[in-house]
């Protein structure tokens, strides 16, 4: 046979595969009808990820810049040209970028590698600000940093809310799994300033004004509260803090946050009856780059919470990630003040553990993510791996970055910007795991044979370590995966034998679950749930006179991410080429009736201008979006640099973010 | 017509596997899906393997080829180019009727009009195709309201039914007689061309319970697809539904479409490529200046269904596009594999 199962390693669904591998190297795909996630469905991407991975624009050998050209070395060469270079700067000057695309693996070892061998806490991956805060609220809350429902419980599910996410696009196949349920019964309601397909497939939409999103969910709340619409039993027997929080949220204005967020009383009133009277509700939104912020967050949570809908069978909160192993990134302790599996860098237990594991003192100092080091201008050296294009939008302030190496199996444009290059294999030519965004750490096992003279990403990065002094000796990932089992209490009874005879196990996988865990429960919880401290402030984004329309951001499902592993397909290329081909220079979405009040038609130019800045795109007339609103699909690389960058506080937003603009014809 | 004892019943893939590469269905160990895939070892061939999941369209027209080698030379100004064929042998063993159908189909698209594939003559021209009957349908089976079973009726060299302590073997071409003779294949009694009778009856009534409603209006949905006569909140209906992923395309037994693309090496040969596509894919129907005349999704849907569903295109391939093999209902991300469809056609008929 050739096909050879495996897992998808596009986004955080982690749909299972089978790739069929021949001696051209890999010329087919099929869905795995039996895996528990995907259940014999691929989306566009995964049905052609085989032309991904039969690119010939791979990296292949190691090179060093020489007098601003590259020349190819050997390994060797490129190593100690990097060891060398890089210990000439202080730990504090140097950051390590990890990607949420490398397996679990490759992930720990890089963070082990900053932390014990070029000694710095400098360590994370470029989407704290996402996916950071979804895990930071349900750790806060629950003391379970990752989705706290599954994939699986979705068709256990009475009411299913989507919260402003546009999933069929995103993670097709878990929007799949919402229409199936909503097919079969249950309750299917979508929040959103666009009307995406999701919206179209609810049973309910309602149409929000773009920034509202925490707004709405604290009136909400406030509304449970007032009309005796929680679960009070459950509040009281399960949570903690409830007092304080119930006095917080009675001073939030039910009347004017269902205004400013486009709902009246009484369709509040009737979600706060939804949610609270089934006997199970799930809430989705979206983790990782374009995640939302902390305080949007922790109201959807909070809301959850109080209407008795965490803990159980069916039920949720559940941040659902971009990226394959974003989840995994952060189980792995690729963040400044993280080791494996959410533990604190800060408890003295936790670093002594590692200190004896690892025989070498930890850093001290807490260190920062990379985005905030950029921001105030303090990395001088730089350590980047397997990135998607979004990383480019640094380029503009690599000024003061003076070393940069890069690590990767596919060639990046942000790569000509390192110093010294060095290849690894993809994916399917080594062992790895992956952790999808149910928590679920799945094997991919080696599939064929890379090109002889390029290392596997864990082995090189172990010859760099050792080169840098360090004495590792790991003979396959299997080891490593053992070392993170050890030192991770949420990991332990993770194996690869386990592993290579299942459909991935679910963390907290330890000896009191060894089948791994489906959902956070109250019954087996460590503690009592607490809600979350969240500011109740009631700001949304407001147009004025000069800037009359409010301008949102999302992803869009063939290019994600300006996702550079999609320009080396042909299909999905072609796909996005359907839509950039038609507007080379992007597109703003406007309405018909704001296209006639303007003067133009689709495909017209338009200048769209903000209190930061101005620029020029193309219009696409859709009634997706509501008059007065506007909508550009971030992943047009130029305009994330030129414009977005303006405006990285409302970026930061991710996809709730808003920016009021007046458009003017050009 | 001849008989072969159940056991000695991959004694036949033996055979052939002398002077062919084998395919057959076969369980992929630790996942428990089937394939109709290429087989290293004979005994891993499972004849009643369920229906496979993946359809034998890869083996003639596989979901990514290199068609055609180039490579230029600026010092001499020439190019040199090269077609890139499969001109193996290929057994095909214990195939379902439908898929035979499939291929059928497949034929008439790439051999039997205006144009003929090289390509897909390459590897259909030298292939053995043995059918396997479905003595019973698999739940998602509607292949007796698409006309292409339970029994394989034409197309095949050899068919395979079991009649239970053996197959009864027929054959449908001159290399088959040749190799049931080559065998020494017992001639087949009368007894056990009945019971083949008895048996493809019995399956037909089977299907009473798992193809209702949906399947069994099929053709009085052609007819509507036909005549046009849908109403488009229908279609939008079903395109809302349509996550534009390709697969009911690609796992459908009858679809041929494809997308050609060049590709320049690093090391200076260029390769072009044949892949699969799909009609669900917005790229697809988009002309060069960028009009697209299927633009909305629903009109994608729509075009499917027709290709499908529809008189002027059967005639094209003398048969229904749909086989009733019941894959894209598998695979939807959405809920509108074509049996679904139909039902939502359906009602909009009984309203």
């Amino acid at each position: 046979m050739d096909y050879k199962p495996g897992i998808c390693t596009f986004c955080g669904t982690g749909c299972g595969h089978f790739l069929k591998v021949s001696q051209s190297g890999v010329d087919g795909v099929f869905p795995s009808r039996n895996h528990p996630v995907s259940r014999g469905r691929l989306c566009v991407r995964g049905w052609n990820i085989h032309e991904l991975l039969s690119t010939t624009d791979r990296n292949t050998t190691p090179m060093v810049k020489k007098s601003g050209t590259f020349q190819p070395v050997t390994y060797e060469e490129a190593i100690t040209e990097a060891v060398n270079s890089l210990k000439k700067f202080l730990p504090g000057e140097t950051a390590f970028l990890a990607s949420p695309r490398s397996s679990n693996e490759e992930n720990y070892l890089f963070m082990k590698m900053a932390r014990s061998v070029f000694g710095t806490n400098n360590i994370s991956t470029d989407t704290e600000s996402g996916h950071r805060n979804s895990l930071d609220v349900l750790n806060e809350g629950t003391g379970f940093p990752g989705m706290t429902g599954s994939i699986g419980d979705i068709q256990k599910s009475e009411v299913l809310l989507v919260a402003g996410m546009d999933i069929t696009r995103q993670n097709p196949i878990i929007g799949s799994e919402l229409h199936m349920a909503s097919m079969n019964g249950a309750t299917l309601v979508t929040l959103d300033s666009r009307t995406t397909q999701i919206a179209r497939l609810s049973d309910t939409f309602y149409r929000i004004n773009p920034g509202s999103m925490k707004v709405l969910f604290n009136a909400l709340a406030s509304a449970m509260v007032a009309n005796n619409l929680y679960d009070k039993s459950f509040v009281e027997k399960n949570t903690e803090n409830y007092n304080e929080f119930i006095e917080s949220i009675q001073a939030v204005d039910i009347e004017s946050g269902a205004k400013k967020s486009g709902l009246t009383v009484e369709e509040l009133t009737r979600l706060a009856e939804l949610l609270t009277k089934s006997k199970s509700a799930m809430s989705f939104f979206t983790s990782g780059i374009s995640g939302l912020d902390r305080d949007t967050i922790g109201s959807i949570y909070n809301v959850f919470l109080l209407a008795g809908k965490i803990g159980k069978e069916g039920c949720g909160v559940n941040p659902i990630a971009g990226i394959n192993n974003l989840q995994g990134s952060f189980d792995t302790g690729c963040a400044p003040d993280l080791l494996t599996g959410f533990q604190s860098l800060a408890d003295q237990k936790v670093r002594t553990k590692f200190e004896s594991a690892w025989q070498q003192a930890l850093p001290a100092d807490g260190g920062f993510d990379f985005d905030t080091m950029m921001k105030n201008g303090s990395v001088k050296a730089l350590v980047v791996t397997d990135h998607d294009d979004g990383i480019i939008k640094y380029r503009d302030s690599l000024d003061s970055v003076e070393y940069i190496v890069y690590i990767g199996a596919f060639r990046n444009d942000f790569q000509d910007y390192a110093h010294v290059v060095l290849p690894i294999t993809s994916y399917i030519e080594t062992d790895g795991t992956y952790t999808n965004t149910e928590r679920r750490v799945q094997l991919s096992s080696k599939k064929m044979d890379g090109d002889a003279n390029v290392m596997p990403g864990w082995k090189l990065l172990q010859t760099i370590a050792n080169k840098a002094g360090a004495n590792w000796n790991y003979t396959s990932p299997s080891d490593v995966m053992n070392e993170i089992s050890q030192l991770t209490p949420t990991y332990s009874g993770i194996t690869y034998d386990r592993l290579s005879t299942s459909f991935g196990l679910q963390w907290p996988c330890n000896t009191s679950k060894p089948d791994g865990t489906i959902r956070y429960s109250l019954e087996s919880a460590p503690r009592k749930p607490l809600f979350v401290k969240i500011s109740m402030d009631t700001d949304i984004p407001s147009v004025t006179d000069k800037f009359p329309y409010l301008l949102m951001m999302g992803k869009a499902q063939h290019y994600w991410h300006q996702n550079n592993l999609m320009h080396k397909t042909h299909i999905p290329l072609r796909e996005y080429n359907a839509t950039l081909l038609l507007y080379p220079d992007g597109y703003v979405e406007i309405h018909p009736d704001d296209a006639k009040k303007l003067g133009v038609r689709d495909r017209w130019s338009v200048r769209v201008v903000s209190a930061g800045g101005d620029m020029e795109i193309m219009a696409k007339v859709s009634d997706e979006v509501a008059p007065g609103r506007a909508y550009i699909p971030y992943f047009i690389r130029d305009m994330i640099t030129a414009f977005l960058s303006k405006h990285i506080d409302a970026v930061e937003k991710g996809e709730d973010a808003t920016i009021p603009v007046r458009i003017e014809k050009v | 017509m001849y008989i072969i004892k159940k056991n000695d019943i991959l004694n036949l893939a033996k055979e052939l596997a002398k002077d062919h590469t084998m395919y057959g269905p076969v369980v992929e160990d630790s996942t428990g899906q089937a394939f109709f895939d290429r087989v290293d070892n004979i005994d891993d061939i499972d004849m009643a393997a369920p229906i496979p999941t993946l359809p034998p369209k890869h083996v003639l027209f596989p979901h990514m080829e290199t068609i055609m080698q180039y490579r230029y030379d600026a010092d001499q100004k020439k190019a040199e180019i090269t077609g890139v064929f499969d001109e193996s042998r290929k057994a095909l063993f214990g195939l379902r009727p439908c898929d035979l159908e499939g291929i059928l189909c497949m034929d008439r698209f790439f051999l039997g009009q205006e144009f003929v594939d090289d390509w897909y003559r390459e590897h259909r021209s030298r292939m053995f195709i043995v059918t396997n009957t479905c003595i019973a349908p698999f739940k998602q089976c509607f292949c007796v309201c698409t006309d292409s079973g339970p029994d394989a009726k034409e197309g095949y060299d050899i068919n395979l039914t079991d009649i239970g302590q053996y197959y009864l073997v027929e054959t449908g071409s001159k290399k088959g007689e040749d190799l049931a003779k080559a065998m020494n294949l017992d001639k087949a009694a009368e007894e056990h061309s009945r019971e083949k009778t008895v048996r493809v009856e019995k399956s037909i009534t089977l299907f009473e319970d798992i193809a209702v409603e949906n399947k069994a209006w099929i053709s009085r949905v052609m007819n509507r697809v036909t005549t046009g006569f849908i109403d488009e909140a229908v279609w939008e209906f079903i395109g809302d539904q349509c996550f534009e992923c390709g697969a009911c395309t690609y796992v459908c037994p009858s679809c041929t479409c494809f997308n050609v693309v060049d590709i320049n090496r690093k090391d200076g040969e260029s390769l072009r490529l044949r892949t699969w596509d799909s009609c669900s894919y917005e790229g697809y129907s988009r002309m060069a200046g960028g009009h697209n005349p299927r633009k909305p999704v629903e009109d994608r849907r729509n075009k499917r269904f027709f290709c499908k569903l529809s008189y002027s295109q059967s005639k094209k391939y003398l048969r229904p596009g749909c086989v009733g093999c019941g894959r894209c209902a598998w695979v939807c991300p959405g809920d509108i594999g074509l049996p679904n469809v139909v039902t939502y056609i359906r009602r909009e008929i009984s309203k």
